[in-house]
This record gives structure tokens, sequence and C-alpha cells, in this order.
């Protein structure tokens, strides 16, 4: 009995407390309006939930790390911005504006971690200040009025379903799943956890900071970057404004996923259960019939609630 | 220093009412199709100044150029300065979406002494005081699109959100035979375009229509789809949506597909993407309508003719309130651009060439 108990508490240290919230949250919204258990809508906020859930798996690396990356949302606009104008709605492009975007990100990436781990920027101020150069090319480049179009088979990919399980959702839980592994089986996954933990005591240890900090930051603006080809693929129209929300539900998925701000605290599968979390909120204050204003400050109080209900369950944790 | 100082402002009160329908008098023949039919009202009194010699340098301050419909509207003004012989110089400057700089960027305008300023304000009380200074300096000021708070600027024009609002549900409750379950997509969460819009058309709704949620899309695509698709499943039956753009409905009509449900009569503006849209599912839909109306954005060109007839001594309406043109499933393929991408706001006198150069297209 203390055996099983035991081995309940590791599992749910793992996945994390969100996840009851999650259940939690959503027997909430199936009370208040019962369509939220169609299996359909699950399918629909699971599909929706991907594209927040793969930018903030990026997100969950730099946060470990001990940092912050808000030039996320320019990510996500640039690679949509970018990807459409590749593609210009043709399909044989698909492959090119995935290579671009990608390296794009890659660059981004390595500059915010350059900026952060060599020079010693502030990550809020170097990735902020990214976002702006990020945005403010997307403007340039455009010219205020972005053209192109996804390409059509990239539909199926963006709205697509998988024997009922939308394609965008199962993309996601691989890319997490790799994530995990690399967190959990490797070497870099370890460093991670001990540079976000404490970055002097892992540099003395042997642990090469700058190149796991450098690391960290690739990794969440490529995340971004397929964050972005998703959403491409779910509206398959440019748009200047598509990043701008996730500037920070990225971050408040991680946190509300029980990663700690100051780093060295948190989980993949947790991180997965952020996202969902925030996507159900957004989805069941869509539904119910309350004010643009009441909807917001349901919002708030339910991550703000779901964040300190977290802290009191961590530090009741032996 | 005196308010008044430097300038000869007249006031003539308009016979009788405060209002004049001038039925697109203003509308020269040299526009092309899709502003015929445009009309411009008078609104409040005349204005007149004394005439100075031409030929004019012209400022424009735009409160941010974030998006297609402020490129082409930009576009749409320097291709009518250019044509316009007593237009010498036209200068625009962006405010970047910052209500600080735009004040600075009109302060930077009067230090440069040109003779007019035109503004779309990034807000309408931030930018009142130094237009004010501006006005008393001489400078023909004149908002257009976004309204400023008080009266201390020459002229304005602009559509009411409130009427145009009506309009559309006006159109939607017909569309719908008078009964139906409707739900409603606006802007940015709070901005009072939307709430007049939203205002307007709930009060002509039939006693039949019934208001499913009224929810914010943001003004884009994928903000819309997102939210349409929760309503969808939170709503079996949904006969029709109201929207103030064109992107929030094609998100709307996009969701609607991918759940696999039938389209259904749709609101918004010029957005190239809903009229591709709508040709390309019609025939698959039928109870697939769309009733749009632009917020147009060559209205700018309005104002820059407006100043020009001040500075020239000619007088001038205090407001001019431009009623564009319905486009239904009977005009939509006058506007219908098929060869150019979704962003373009099709109600414009701008040729395919042109839009291609402003959209790198």
């Amino acid at each position: 009995m203390a055996a099983s108990r035991t081995a309940l508490r590791r599992v749910l240290a793992e996945l994390g407390a969100v996840w009851l919230a999650v259940i939690g949250l959503y027997a909430i919204a199936s009370i208040v309006s019962p369509p939220m258990l169609q299996l359909g809508q699950v399918f629909n906020i699971l599909q929706v939930a991907s594209f927040l859930g793969v930018i903030a798996l990026g997100q969950f690396v730099v946060v470990l790390s001990g940092g912050i990356d808000l030039s996320q949302a320019g990510v996500v606009t640039l690679t949509n911005i970018v990807a459409t104008s590749v593609m210009l709605g043709e399909d044989t492009m698909i492959l090119p504006a995935i290579a671009i975007c990608v390296g794009l990100a890659l660059v981004i990436g390595i500059l915010n971690g350059a900026m952060v781990a060599v020079l010693g920027i502030t990550p809020l101020v170097a990735t902020l200040g990214m976002n702006a150069l990020l945005f403010g090319s997307a403007l340039v480049f455009t010219g205020g009025a972005p053209r192109g179009a996804g390409a059509p088979a990239l539909d199926a990919i963006g709205n697509g379903t998988l024997g009922g399980v939308p394609v965008a959702t199962l993309i996601w839980l691989v890319l997490a799943a790799m994530l995990w592994a690399l967190m959990r089986q490797t070497v870099f996954g370890r460093w991670l956890y001990s540079v976000g933990g404490n970055a002097r005591a892992a540099h003395m240890m042997g642990v090469p900071v700058e190149r796991v900090t450098i690391t960290a930051y690739a990794l969440s603006t490529i995340m971004a970057a397929f964050g972005g080809l998703l959403l491409t693929a779910y509206v398959g129209n440019p748009s200047l404004g598509i990043g701008n929300q996730y500037l920070f539900t990225a971050v408040a998925a991680v946190v509300v996923g029980g990663a700690a701000l100051s780093g060295g605290v948190g989980s993949v599968p947790a991180t997965v259960g952020g996202a969902v979390f925030i996507t159900v909120l957004g989805s069941f204050t869509n539904i119910v019939r309350v004010s643009t204003g009441a909807q917001f400050v349901i919002q708030g109080a339910l991550i703000l609630a779901s964040v300190y209900a977290y802290r009191q369950f961590a530090r009741r944790r032996p | 220093m005196s308010t008044t100082k430097g300038t000869n402002w007249s006031r003539r009160r308009l016979m009788g009412t405060g209002l004049a329908a001038m039925g697109g008098l203003l509308l020269p023949s040299s526009m092309l199709r899709a502003q015929e039919g445009a009309t411009l009202d008078a609104v409040g009194d005349m204005m007149s100044m004394a005439a100075k010699p031409g030929p004019y340098r012209i400022g424009f301050s735009n409160g941010f150029s974030g998006n297609s419909w402020r490129a082409m509207a930009i576009a749409a003004l320097q291709a009518e300065a250019a044509a316009t012989p007593d237009i010498a110089e036209f200068v625009v400057l962006d405010g970047q979406g910052d209500i600080n700089k735009q004040v600075n960027d009109i302060e930077t305008l009067i230090n440069q002494g040109v003779d007019a300023i035109l503004v779309i304000a990034n807000s309408g009380a931030a930018v009142a005081p130094i237009l004010r200074d501006a006005t008393a300096e001489g400078i023909v000021t004149a908002p257009f699109n976004l309204p400023v708070d008080g009266e201390d600027w020459s002229t304005y024009v602009g559509t009411d959100p409130l009427r145009k609002g009506g309009t559309l549900g006006k159109w939607l409750s017909d569309a719908l035979g008078g009964t139906g379950k409707i739900v409603a997509l606006g802007g940015l969460p709070g901005n009072s375009y939307t709430a007049a819009g939203w205002e307007g058309a709930q009060a002509q709704f039939a006693p039949g229509i019934e208001v499913l949620a009224f929810r914010d899309a943001h003004w884009e695509e994928d903000r819309a789809k997102v939210v349409m698709a929760d309503l969808i499943a939170a709503y079996p039956q949904i006969d029709g949506v109201w929207c103030d753009g064109g992107q929030v409905g094609a998100g709307a009509m996009k969701a609607l597909l991918a759940a696999g449900r039938p389209l259904v009569p749709v609101t918004g503006d010029d957005y190239n993407g809903m009229l591709k849209l709508y040709d390309a599912e019609k025939g698959n839909h039928p109870k697939f309508d769309i009733g749009l109306m632009s917020e147009p954005t060559w209205q700018g060109i309005f104002a820059m003719r407006a100043v020009v007839s001040l500075l020239k001594g000619e007088q001038v309406p205090k407001r001019q309130v431009l009623v564009p043109k319905m486009i239904t499933r009977n005009n939509y393929a006058q506007y219908l651009r098929p060869g150019l991408p979704d962003g373009v706001f099709t109600d414009t006198s701008l040729s395919d060439e042109e839009l291609a150069k402003i959209f790198n297209a």
C-alpha cells in the first residue's frame, strides 16, 4: 500500500500536478458547458493546444536553463511570413520553406544564446530586443502588406486527422517525446538541469555552460518555428500579428506546468499539461456566456490559482 | 499663446439641417469602378480659410503601418499626391503604434512648416492638443479614419461605424429571413470601432434573430478560426456570422469547413480572402452568402482633397461621412482579385499592377 502510494507520487511528480488541474478544470467546464465533453471538442482543443504546446516545449528548455525566451513570438510571426512567401501556395516549395524557416530559427537561437551566455546580457532584455528586431524585419520584408499563402498539401497537417486524432497533435506529442528522451536519457539533459540549478557549480564540475545555454536557446527558437509552421498550416495565410499571443502564453504554459522561472525545475509532460491547461481555459471562456472582461479575469485568476496550488503541492512533497 | 493667432477661419452654418447628402458628387470620374457608388455625406458646418499660394507641402502622421490596410492607405495617398499639381511634397511619418511618438511626429511636421497635416490617430485623445496647436498656427489639420476628440482640427473624413455595423446587421437579419441563431466576432478586445458597429447591428436585428455569443477575434484569421471552432462545439446550430472584418469572416468560415459544417451568411469587409473563399465555395454551400462593406483604404484621398480645397480658400464640410457601397453575391465579381494575395482590400482604385507592387506579389 505504502509502496504503491510512493509509486503514485513519483508518477505525479513527473507528470506534474498540472494534469490534476487540467482534469479539474475540464470537469468544471463540462458541468457548466456539456458540449466540452464531445469527442470532437476534445480533439479541437488538442489541435489548438498543439501550436502553443510545441512553442512551450522550446520555452521549457530555456526556462529550465534559468533563462526566458521572449523572442518566440517574433519567430512565430517571421516563420509564418517567410513560409507563406516562399511557398506561394505551391506544394513543391514546402520543404524549402521549412528548411529556410528552421535555418533562420537556428541562427536566431544561437544569437540569443550568445547574447545571454557570452555577452552576459539579461535573458529578458536580450530576447525581448530580438523579438522587436524580428517583428521589425517581418514588417520591412512585407512593407506591411504580407503576400503569399500556405501550400494546399499542408492542409493535411494543419487540419487533417489520423485515426481521428489531429495530425498537429500527433506531431506535438512526438516532439514532446523526443524532448523528454533528450532531457532524461542524455548527458545534455543532465547538463541542462545542472546549469539551471546552479550555473557556477555546473561550470566547476566541467559542464560546458555556454554551449548548453546556446543550445537551449536554439532549441527554443526551433520549436517556435515548428509551432509557427503548424499554425501556418492551420490558417493558410500570412499575418503580421499571428505570433503576438505567444509572447507570454508560452511562458505561462511552462510556469503553469510547474517549472521554476529560476531554472533547474520542471518536466516535459508537465509542460504539455500546461499548454493543455491554458488552451482548455481559453476554450472554456469562449464557450461560457461571459463578457470579454470577465473572460480575461477568469483566465488570469485561474492561472494564478493553479500556479499557487502547484507551489503548495510541491512544498508538501517529501 | 493665443489659440486664434494666425487663423482666418470663418464658419457658415449649412442651411437648415446639419446633414447634407452629397451623393458621390465629390467622386471624380477618373476613379475606377470599385469606388463608384460610395457616397460622402457632409455633416455640420462648412469651413473655409484665406487662400494660401500653392503648391503645398502636406504631411501625414500615420499612427502605425503594420498591416496591409495601412500599406494600401499610404499607397492611395501617394498616388493622389503625385497626381495633384497643387501638392509639391508629401511626407509620411510612422508612429509605430506608439501614442507618444505620434505626438512627436506631428510636432516635427509643424516645425518643418508643412501647410497641412493628415492624421490617423493612435489615440483620439492624445493627439487632440497637438492638433489644436497646429491649427492655431494656421496649419490645416485633417484627421481621418479614426476620430479625434473635440473640434480643434479643420476637417474630418471617415465612415460611421455605428451606421456601417447597422447596415451589415440588417443585411444579415434579412439574409436569414428574420429568424436564426447567429454569433458575432469582433476585433481587438475593447476597441471602440467594433463596439459601435456591434451596437448598430443589434439595433437592426429582427426579433427572431438570437445572438448566441459575441467574441473578440483580433481581426486575425487564425484567432477567428480558433474562437469559431469553440463556438461550433458549443452550439449545434449557427445560422449566420456577424463580423466587422473580412479576415475574421474568412477564419470563421474556415472553422465551419474544418468541422464539416455548411457555410452560412457572413458579413465583413472587402478582404480579398473572403471574396476568394466565397467564389470557391458558393457552389458547395447553398446557404453561403456574403454582405460586405469596406472600410475604404482610399478614404485618406478625400481628406487630402479637403485640405487642398481649404488651402485654396474653398469651402469644405467640417465632417464628411463616407458610406461605402455594399458588396454582395450580385457584385462581388467586380471586386474579386483572383491573382492577388488574400490580404488585398479589394474596394480600391489601385490597379492590379500597383497592388502587386505593394504586396511584392
